[in-house]
């Protein structure tokens, strides 16, 4: 009995020791954020650790957002080094990490995911705009009969909002209000689609508020399913029921092109080409943020900028888009690359 | 003492109401004073008890008993169900510490060593008076280690050897050593209940005690083990003293030389064994002794 | 059978009896189908995870012949040797009529990335090999491995799946050669996480969850017994001992996240722990743990019988020898089963973990209590999460290898029951 408690408080003493010891130098690159970018920073990462002296980085897929919160908390061998974003860093961002006393952040943009909606092959592409999308999923969306007024989604099945569209039940699977798809396709998708109706391209100036609410809002009566954002059950869910769609990175799309198909939105489908050159118009720029004041401490961001930044890794021939990363074009690579090799610093007015 | 009655609590009241059934003269007796009728007192006592209370949360269960307890005697105490037996005797040896709610007053002396005092501990008490219990309880260990195990925690050894001699000894005296010498490492639950009683009594008397309480020692047994523990107690007087609590009038007529009767929570008479079942000088003890109740 | 009587108490037992067989019959088949159902949908759930993840025990290997060629080992540091052009090299001299860029990329894209790494390995263990021919098995790519494996329909159009006709005819080639196999996959069970799934191994996770189980156990055991027998053999029983049990009571119906948010703020933010390590983790896991133990060890406590007890106490042991000596041997074993069902459930968590930073893309195979480390219900999380098809059963067969420690557990959880249990 005694000896077991001695023994416990041994132990945890030495844990104590040991762990606070480790914490005062960390020989490993340490990353947080975005879900989305994370396949791609953790291929680079593994082929960093297989190719150089370093330690593999430990990447943590923490949601955008989450990765800023701990990104910005300090500077110091306990907060991470960089964190990955699939959307630029906001300025209250910025500015808590100015407040705590990370002042100098480095931005690297590499490269473009496109937000898909997929349905299984078994059936026929969707040929959609954001308009329908819009129409489809918001909570409440203008009266159908005319007049500038919102009433609760009236719209069970596609043909409903478009008659071009099949008569199939409208179901949507797609990510959680946490994750930074969800952001993205908000964004680009139900805002875009509800401007096209002038009373709520109005709103925007004068009810921010209201604004929000209208575009921001999704459907609760099932017609909108939240599955795991980037989660390859969605495709099994798919293939098996053939009515429904779903929205995640073009990556998944890519992997898994013999049983799902995109949609053609605003007559464009989502390839490979049309979303690079930008065509697609469901796409977001992609990004990392790198602590300067940790690039001499911990050993070896210098050289994972450079292996993230190669052509090899971020090219259109390299590794990344082999994983369904959209690659930018050779310019601005170049011109990012400059950028980051110099560590040029990121200022936000 | 009149006023004892009144200011009982509750729960002797609502005991004595349930009485109306009894004979008139036993209710009358109930309500008479409640002194203890013989002498309790003994010269040089091995124990002596005064005005001892035992309450249980509010409820009192022993009623300012005052009685000693002899060298070399077997002391028996009888009473109907409930009456507090096995309270009192577990004050004895401040077993009643260990119940949650239950509060001991009054003066018990071992010896002239008051065993509540703030510098009497428990432990050496414990050891100095052994209990058996009236369920037989062996450790479930070897048999050789239940004997051991009094020896072995009071330092009572200093080798094995030595610790042979003692449960040997132990188990000779319990009159259990021819049945078990050649099974000491097999467990002492795989005994039958009486050999297990025996083995609890070797177990209390392996500390060398000086006084032991037995509770019911032959509650759980057939008649033929009952013999062999009660011829056990009459060889064990010669060392010890022993407070037997029992139901039957027989045993108690048998082991001991005093006996007494208790009725809930009032020690009612105390006397000479042969006195007592032959001349009950106490309405209350008769009846019980004549089998009227109880 | 009715017996005619003339005793009028037992006709009534009589008629009585047929409704009381019938409602213990009812309730026998109430019994019988729910257990057969719940066996039903154990089962399904086993075969779907079987059915999905076996195949994740077989690799596809691929073989070429390496010419070490000397001239590549110029340079005294190995790590800078050109390993992926000398596997480009191997490959292209399996077909040498392969000429244009285009077609040399989907050439060099049926071995995996990982080929390279193990030519260096091949070269680390033994130098001798620079200057010499040898043929070497490699790690297909895990779109060929899927494709042998039945995952990818060769008969779908060649724009729908990720094997292009090409690839297929030198697949087929290959193939025919001999040069293609599949044996058992060591690499599961060897290595760490890796984004290329045929060099992705549950070992990482593995070790991770040992660390993180250790320090939990090594913890959460002697703090737990200790917690359990205090308050049932020591404490005083008064207001403040039944806040602490209703609290213990309520901390075991709290959910795990909330164990990983008190983590994050005492062990990281106060104490400056290091983030996604095993010390971390297993001390979350503790918290989560103690609960369970707590409660369980006081339920055995409790069943251990009040004669034994005042037995000891009888013959002069102290509070502490009763303990020590009699209760806390009886106790053992229902202490030990709950502290292994504890430790099951800590094994299957993930949620508290999250909080610190233990859902994390780890590499490295953990060597101690304070690496970075992930486990195994992690791992099972990200690899669900990952877009490469090949992840599918390898995230199943994860689930299978959670499983049967889960299994192992649980029975020597039984075992020990067993083993400790002292009848009396
Ligand atoms: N732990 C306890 N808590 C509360 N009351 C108790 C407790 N133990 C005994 N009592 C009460 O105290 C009174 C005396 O009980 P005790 O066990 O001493 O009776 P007894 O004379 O030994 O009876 P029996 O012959 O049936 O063993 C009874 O009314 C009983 O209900
Ligand atoms: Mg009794």
């Amino acid at each position: 009995m005694k000896k077991s408690i001695l023994l416990a408080s041994a132990l945890i003493a030495g844990l104590f020791a040991g762990s606070t010891a480790q914490a005062a130098g960390r020989d490993y690159i340490s990353i947080v954020g975005s879900s989305t970018v994370y396949p791609f920073s953790t291929v680079v990462a593994e082929q960093y650790g297989k190719t150089t002296n370093f330690k593999t980085p430990k990447i943590e897929s923490t949601g955008t957002g989450g990765g800023f919160k701990l990104f910005c908390s300090g500077v110091g061998v306990e907060y991470p080094d960089i964190s990955n974003a699939s959307r630029a860093i906001k300025k209250s961002e910025f500015d808590t990490c100015q407040a705590n006393g990370v002042k100098d952040i480095i931005e690297i943009k590499i490269g473009y995911d496109g937000i898909v909606f997929a349905n299984s092959k078994k059936t026929a592409p969707l040929k959609l705009t954001r308009k329908d999308i819009f129409l489809a999923l918001a909570k409440d969306v203008p009266d159908p009969k005319g007049g500038d007024k919102l009433v609760p989604n009236p719209y069970k099945t596609w043909q409903d909002i478009d008659p071009a569209l099949p008569a199939v039940k409208i179901e949507v699977l797609g990510p959680p209000p946490t994750s930074g798809t969800r952001d993205a396709f908000v964004e680009l998708t139900m805002e875009t689609g509800a401007k096209t109706f002038p009373f709520i391209h109005d709103m925007e100036k004068k009810d921010k508020n209201m604004f929000k609410a209208t575009t921001q809002t999704i459907r609760e009566d099932g017609a909108y399913i939240e599955a795991g954002e980037n989660d390859n059950l969605i495709v099994q869910k798919l293939e098996a029921n053939p009515s429904a769609l779903g929205i995640f990175g073009y990556s998944f799309l890519d992997q898994n092109a013999d049983m799902i198909q995109g949609s053609i939105v605003e007559n464009e489908s989502p390839t490979f080409e049309n979303i690079a050159s930008g065509k697609y118009p469901v796409s977001r720029p992609l990004f990392f943020y790198v602590k300067k004041a940790h690039v001499d401490v911990i050993p070896g961001i210098k050289e994972y900028l450079a292996e993230f930044t190669s052509e090899k890794a971020w090219g259109a021939e390299g590794y990344l888009a082999d994983k369904g990363m959209i690659p930018m074009d050779k310019k601005e690579r170049d011109s990012i690359a400059e950028a980051a090799k110099n560590l040029s610093t990121l200022t936000m007015k | 003492m009149e006023s004892l009655v009144e200011t009982a609590n509750p729960g002797v009241l609502s005991a004595a109401g349930k009485e109306e059934i009894l004979s008139e003269a036993t209710s009358k007796a109930l309500h008479q004073v409640r002194e203890t009728v013989g002498n309790p007192f003994v010269d040089n006592p091995r124990m002596t008890c005064r005005e001892v209370n035992v309450y249980y949360g509010d409820k009192k269960a022993i009623n300012n008993v005052s009685i000693d307890i002899a060298r070399n005697e077997v002391i028996a105490m009888i009473g109907p169900s409930g009456c507090g037996k096995s309270t009192f005797l577990r004050c004895l040896n401040r077993m009643n510490d260990t119940v949650e709610g239950c509060r001991v007053t009054g003066d018990i002396r071992l010896d002239g060593m008051d065993i509540h005092d703030r510098n009497v501990d428990v432990v050496p008490l414990r050891a100095r008076i052994g209990m058996v219990f009236q369920k037989p309880n062996p450790f479930p260990k070897s048999i050789y280690d239940n004997v051991a195990y009094g020896p072995k925690i009071h330092g009572l050894v200093q080798n094995k050897a030595e610790l042979d001699e003692i449960v040997e000894g132990s188990l000779k005296k319990a009159g259990l050593w021819e049945e078990v010498r050649e099974r000491l490492n097999q467990p002492g639950t795989g005994l039958s209940g009486g050999q297990q009683q025996r083995l609890c009594i070797a177990r209390a008397i392996a500390v060398s005690p000086e006084m032991i309480l037995m509770d019911e020692p032959c509650s759980a047994l057939d008649p033929i083990a009952t013999a062999r523990i009660e011829e056990l107690i009459a060889e064990l007087r010669e060392q010890y003293s022993i407070v037997i609590v029992t139901h039957s009038m027989q045993q108690a007529a048998r082991v001991s030389q005093r006996t007494a009767y208790f009725h809930l929570g009032d020690l009612i008479e105390v006397g000479m064994t042969d006195r007592v079942f032959t001349n009950p000088r106490h309405q209350l003890t008769e009846d019980y002794i004549t089998g009227r109740f109880g | 059978m009715k017996q005619p009587t003339t005793n009028p108490a037992i006709d009534k037992v009589n008629r009585g009896l047929r409704r009381r067989y019938r409602a213990e019959r009812r309730f026998r088949i109430c019994g019988a189908t729910a257990i057969i159902t719940a066996l039903c949908f154990l089962f399904l759930l086993f075969f779907s995870i079987v059915a999905n993840g076996y195949k994740a025990f077989q690799k596809t290997y691929i073989q070429i012949d390496v010419f070490f060629d000397p001239a590549e080992f110029a340079n005294e540091n190995l790590a800078t040797a050109n390993f992926p052009g000398l596997v480009k090299t191997s490959m292209s001299s399996l077909f040498p009529e392969v000429n244009s860029r285009g077609d040399k990329k989907e050439l060099f894209y049926l071995v995996s990335p990982g080929a390279s790494f193990q030519l260096m390995q091949l070269v680390k263990n033994n130098p001798n090999l620079i200057g010499q021919q040898q043929s070497v098995w490699v790690a297909a790519n895990d779109d060929v491995d899927m494709l042998l494996k039945g995952h990818i329909d060769r008969t779908r159009p060649e724009t729908e799946r990720r094997v292009s006709d090409k690839q297929l005819a030198w697949l087929d080639a290959l193939a025919a050669d001999g040069k293609i196999k599949k044996t058992f996959n060591t690499t599961f069970f060897t290595s760490g996480d890796s984004r290329e799934p045929e060099l992705a191994g549950i070992w990482g996770a593995t070790c991770g969850s040992f660390y993180t189980l250790l320090i939990t156990l090594s913890l959460s055991f002697p703090i737990g017994v200790a917690a359990a027998v205090y308050l049932e053999e020591f404490a005083p029983k008064n207001r403040w001992t039944d806040i602490i049990e209703v609290n213990i009571n309520n901390l075991a119906a709290v959910p795990s996240i909330v164990y990983g948010l008190l983590g994050l703020a005492v062990f990281i933010n106060f104490f400056g722990m290091p983030r996604s390590t095993p010390v971390v983790g297993g001390l979350v896991l503790t918290l989560m743990t103690l609960p369970i133990i707590i409660i369980a060890s006081r339920a055995s406590l409790k069943s251990v019988p009040p004669s034994i007890r005042e037995a000891a106490l009888g013959i002069g042991a102290s509070k502490m020898q009763m303990v020590a000596h009699h209760v806390l041997p009886l106790a053992l074993p229902g202490m030990l089963t709950g502290t292994i069902i504890g430790m099951a459930h800590a094994l299957g968590e993930t949620a508290p973990l999250l909080m610190v930073g233990m859902v994390a893309f780890i590499v490295d195979i953990p060597h101690g209590f304070t690496d970075p480390a992930t486990v195994l219900p992690v791992q099972i999380y990200l690899w669900s999460d990952s877009p490469e098809r090949a992840f599918v059963e390898k995230t199943s067969a994860a689930i299978m290898v959670l499983l049967i420690f889960l299994f192992l557990m649980n029975a020597a959880a039984v075992y020990l029951r067993k083993r400790f249990e002292i009848k009396w």
